[in-house]
């Protein structure tokens, strides 16, 4: 308890306070403009996060993703657009009580159903992550890196349409970590001979490549297209359901917090998923499920606060394995590393300070979103307003900036150029971005745990199947890679067949 | 999706597939040629594997996208901004530029002023913005904006410019 009241002194802290506020309105802003992510306010933020302490650092990046998640649900009714893909279905019956007169009320419900569903998953996460942690603190070399695998095996999740394709993202992701010296043996690998790239291609600065510049070329190009944005809701506030209506929904939140922070605590899963799980479950079980699509505002309850159990699932594989479920715990674990946070079951013994500290800070970050939607609603109302191409060129010196300020280097800001476009290409051939970030957060580690296991092992490979951890894990990476690999081929035979009978009943009329 | 989608589908996946496929294989010799095995798995091994790795895929994205299969793994249009490939490539070059530039004014003009040219020029060249309370508002709020937010509140290191040394 001593520690948590000490947790809280900290977190407390004006300067925390602050950061925390800062983080949860820059979150809210990103989330409720369509196609600003919250991922990408993630990654414009991790730079300006170095001048900050540790704790004010953190909430400020965890501010910034929980608000994230809950500003998505903005436009989405509003506008009928999604701020975050994690509030598409927030959309199905968001919008249409917005176009009913009741958008006040859907907004406010939405916040509190976020709010919900974001403290519950923090109270499931606070009592499962420590047990997950004190498992994983026996693992060595062989078992970490059968994790990280594991880990890995989210790309099939992340992947989309092809896995061929997730794969390649993936594979660069890793390929580009192994650029600079050798951390094991100081060997220089793909340097040219240069001081520059001796340090290799700094995560963050990839990150602000990968998520943003993309963003500014796209919202660049539709100004020049000449794409308008949807219609807005004019006089829309928050406004607070009643005690009568959250009894209603009660048993539904409870059942979509678990079912979030469930989909949550699986790498690669994440919002989206767990948003439109939430809706088929709210629909199934209703009443009268004909309502749904039409203004039903348990379809706003179900999916809103899923999403938002999202956040706390997701910190359980995050903070007790080290393992990002999505790009945006991606960037939080990056974050957590440059404080010299290592996420890990050595985390809870190091630092277990911190983690209460994050835990108060998520606390507060749940109580700013609250605070901040139902105040400033008006505010965002008017900011759905801005032009697209004028809120890109804020993002476009933020990238800048940012880059610059990871090491006061003009050649991170060029970097950041280069790897922008380079990434609006792969972007443009449908390889997705998501994979490439998790190969480069999960890469230098994969590389020494193996390379420290073969050492232990004289080069038996054995060892890697040698403790039941290292099966579990290993199979299940499998398992998941040759389910998806099933699933394209069968997709793939199927789609044959049905060419070959659209050919055999077009040939007689030939 | 339609038959020009899957046409285009398949011409990005043959592009991009053989741009991959080159540089893998220049990746993989580079790494070959310069790079010591070391002993055990040294640290040639993983740049190597995933170079080979990367080729391999890239192989088998080439070949998906010049067979034409229309599997369901087939790209979608992914509901970007409609415009032609010259465009869009112009478009990519111009904000790389505009990104490098700002780079290299920053520790130049310092980066109130850096960041004041940069946005007027972008929003007047590339965006073909007209309006002078438009571009020098912009120009003006998004510099003073961005400097007191990180320089001021955040206590973040501003560039102060070598051509101007008290801006």
């Amino acid at each position: 308890m001593d520690l948590f009241f000490s947790a809280a002194q900290v977190a407390l802290a004006p300067a925390s306070l602050i950061a925390i506020v800062l983080g949860t309105l820059l979150g809210v802003i990103f989330g409720a403009i369509p196609g600003l992510t919250f991922t990408v306010a993630m990654a414009l933020v991790v730079p300006v996060s170095f001048t900050l302490d540790t704790i004010p650092a953190i909430g400020l990046l965890l501010g910034t993703y929980i608000g994230g998640m809950t500003g998505g649900s903005v436009s989405a009714i509003l506008v009928g657009i999604p701020g975050t893909p994690s509030a598409a279905a927030t959309v199905l019956d968001g919008h249409p009580l917005a176009r009913k007169g009741k958008a006040s009320l859907a907004l406010g419900t939405a916040v509190v159903a976020s709010a919900f569903g974001g403290i519950l998953s923090l109270v499931i996460m606070v009592v499962s992550v420590d047990l997950v942690a004190q498992l994983a603190i026996r693992f060595g070399p062989a078992e970490t890196f059968a994790l990280l695998i594991f880990g890995l095996s989210t790309i099939c999740g992340l992947a989309q349409r092809s896995l061929i394709k997730g794969l390649i993202a993936g594979v660069l992701g890793v390929l580009v970590t192994t650029i600079g010296i050798d951390d094991m043996e100081g060997v220089e690998r793909m340097t040219f001979g240069t001081v520059v790239m001796q340090q290799g291609v700094n995560l963050l600065v990839a990150m602000i490549a990968l998520f943003a510049v993309p963003h500014v070329i796209d919202a660049f190009l539709r100004h020049h297209a000449e794409e308008r944005a949807a219609p807005v809701v004019d006089a829309a506030r928050a406004e607070l359901p009643g005690i009568g209506d959250l009894l209603r929904h009660f048993w539904l939140m409870l059942r979509c917090a678990f079912l979030g922070t469930g989909i949550g605590a699986i790498p690669g899963a994440g919002g989206p998923i767990a948003g439109f799980l939430a809706y088929a479950h709210a629909r199934r079980w209703s009443r009268d499920p004909a309502r749904f699509g039409k203004g039903e505002m348990a379809g706003v309850v179900a999916p809103e606060t899923a999403n938002n159990a999202v956040t706390g699932g997701a910190m359980i594989p995050l903070l007790s394995l080290g393992i990002p479920g999505d790009p945006a715990t991606a960037i939080l674990l990056s974050g957590l590393l440059i404080h010299g946070l290592i996420p890990g079951p050595m985390l809870f013994v190091q630092n277990p300070g911190e983690i209460y500290e994050i835990y108060v800070a998520i606390v507060v970050a749940y109580v700013a979103v609250v605070a901040i939607q139902l105040l400033g609603i008006r505010f965002f109302v008017r900011l759905l307003r801005v032009p697209a191409h004028l809120l890109a060129m804020g993002i476009l010196v933020m990238c800048a900036y940012g880059a610059f300020s990871v090491r006061n280097s003009v050649f991170d800001v060029i970097s950041v150029a280069v790897l922008g476009g380079l990434s609006y290409g792969i972007a443009r051939a449908g390889i997705p971005l998501p994979p490439v970030i998790l190969g480069l957060v999960l890469g230098p580690a994969i590389e020494r745990e193996f390379r420290t296991a073969m050492i232990m092992s004289d080069g038996d490979l054995s060892i890697l199947v040698a403790t039941i951890p290292c099966v579990l894990f290993l199979g299940l990476a499998a398992m998941i890679f040759g389910a998806r690999m099933f699933g394209a081929a069968r997709a793939t035979l199927f789609t044959l067949r049905t060419e070959e009978k659209t050919r055999a009943s077009a040939t007689p009329s030939e | 999706m339609n038959g020009s989608g899957h046409r285009r589908a398949r011409r990005w996946e043959v592009i991009a597939g053989a741009a991959l496929l080159l540089f893998a294989l220049g990746w993989t010799a580079t790494i070959w040629l310069t790079v010591p095995a070391g002993y055990g798995v040294g640290p040639r091994a993983f740049p190597l594997w995933l170079g080979v790795a990367l080729a391999v895929l890239s192989a088998l994205l080439l070949a998906r996208g010049l067979l034409g299969s229309d599997e369901d793994e087939s790209e979608e249009e992914d509901g970007g901004p409609a415009a032609t490939t010259p465009r869009r490539l112009g478009m990519v070059l111009a904000v790389c530029g505009i990104i490098s530039a700002y780079g290299l004014l920053m520790p130049r003009l310092g980066f109130v002023l850096a960041t004041m040219v940069t946005v007027a020029a972008t929003l007047a060249l590339v965006l073909g913005e007209r309006r002078p309370l438009v571009v020098g508002g912009m120009a003006l709020g998004l510099a003073l904006g961005a400097w007191f937010a990180f320089g001021r509140i955040l206590g973040a290191y501003m560039p102060h410019g070598s051509w101007l040394p008290d801006f």
